[in-house]
């Protein structure tokens, strides 16, 4: 008995079964995924400076103190490594980048004429961020009574259904010089206080 | 018929996919393998500056410190960029004159299995650890 309408979906159980097995398959790792990037030593040198204190004690005070300042929770510090971890929730609509999303919500609102703009990442108004940093204050190798101080700052986006909506890394050099100068500031009290 | 069998074959492909240890504790198993290309062995002495190695990689690779505990010498981290890449890291005194140091990695939900990552993240450790040890920082 001929059948040529069945064998016509032969192609398209075909493609099922393609996906099928290409659903087995390890999850291939992005190249370069552990590679450093070209911009390395320049985001190195935003994230880091060499401040100098009298001790060990008062930069470290110092830091966790600027933390909380940052409204920061420490989730684990470690002194012989210097590693502090640091993160906080918050709404993502805080301070000028309300204005900013504001203007793009605009944009997108006024229509289909700024295809630039992806309006998948607007409406972020209301959205929660997670910003994770981590402090790392070490004596200097290099000059005694220096400390090398390098933070570095993610966060993770999620929307109003707790969805992962963006994931970056903050290079932001004034977010970074902003840090610092809070640190610089601690500092300052920590050493004239104690 | 034709058609009965390549369904059937599609079950057969879909239950190839279950894991036959459901929870999926032991990973893949290849445990032998996986050490030779996750480690490294170096000629120092010097834990403390291997970790502080280990920290300034992981903070260039984009990675923010989630634990760090010196005495055993185990660090975990993660990076939140485009994808989800988390790492453990473990710094171990071989001997009188050797350190060893693995590293582990998962992207998402998988784990990095390829040799080439972990060479990359190895050829970054090598230069790190060049200059600590080299008094530079």
């Amino acid at each position: 008995m001929y059948r040529g309408t069945d064998n016509s979906r032969f192609p398209l159980l075909g493609a099922v079964l393609v996906i099928l097995l290409s659903g087995c398959a390890t999850a291939k790792v992005p190249e370069n995924a552990l590679r450093l990037e070209e911009s390395t030593l320049e985001v190195r040198s935003v994230q880091t400076r060499k401040i100098a204190a009298p001790s060990e004690a008062s930069i470290l005070t110092a830091t966790i103190a600027v933390l909380q300042d940052m409204e920061f929770n420490v989730d684990g510090m470690e002194k012989p490594l210097g590693v502090i971890s640091a993160s906080k929730v918050s709404d993502a609509d805080d301070a000028g980048e309300k204005a900013g999303l504001f203007f793009l919500d605009l944009l997108c609102a006024v229509g289909s004429g700024y295809s630039s703009f992806s309006c998948s990442n607007m409406s972020t108004a209301k959205d929660d961020q997670r910003i994770i940093l981590t402090m790392v204050v070490l004596p200097s190798l290099a000059r005694g009574g220096e400390y090398s101080v390098r933070v570095t700052i993610q966060r993770v986006i999620f929307d109003k259904e707790d969805r992962v909506k963006i994931l970056e890394r903050i290079t932001t050099p004034e977010i970074y010089q902003e840090v610092f100068d809070n640190l610089r500031q601690a500092l300052f009290i920590e050493v004239t206080e104690s | 018929m034709i058609r009965k069998s390549i369904l059937l074959f599609g079950f057969l492909c879909l239950a190839g996919c279950a894991t036959t240890t459901p929870v999926g504790v032991s990973g893949s198993g290849a445990t032998l393998k996986a050490r030779q290309i996750q480690t490294r062995q170096y000629d120092t002495l010097d834990k403390a500056l291997t970790m502080r190695s280990v920290v300034a990689t992981l903070q260039d690779l984009g990675f923010t410190i989630d634990e760090a505990e010196a005495e055993l010498g185990t660090i975990t981290a993660t990076r939140y960029h485009e994808y989800t890449m988390r790492m453990t890291v473990t710094v171990v005194q071989r001997g009188d004159e050797r350190v060893s140091v693995r590293a582990n990695s998962r992207i998402g939900e998988n784990p990095v299995t390829d040799a080439a990552t972990y060479q990359d993240f190895f050829v970054t450790l090598d230069k790190a650890m060049f200059l600590t040890l080299h008094g530079v920082d």
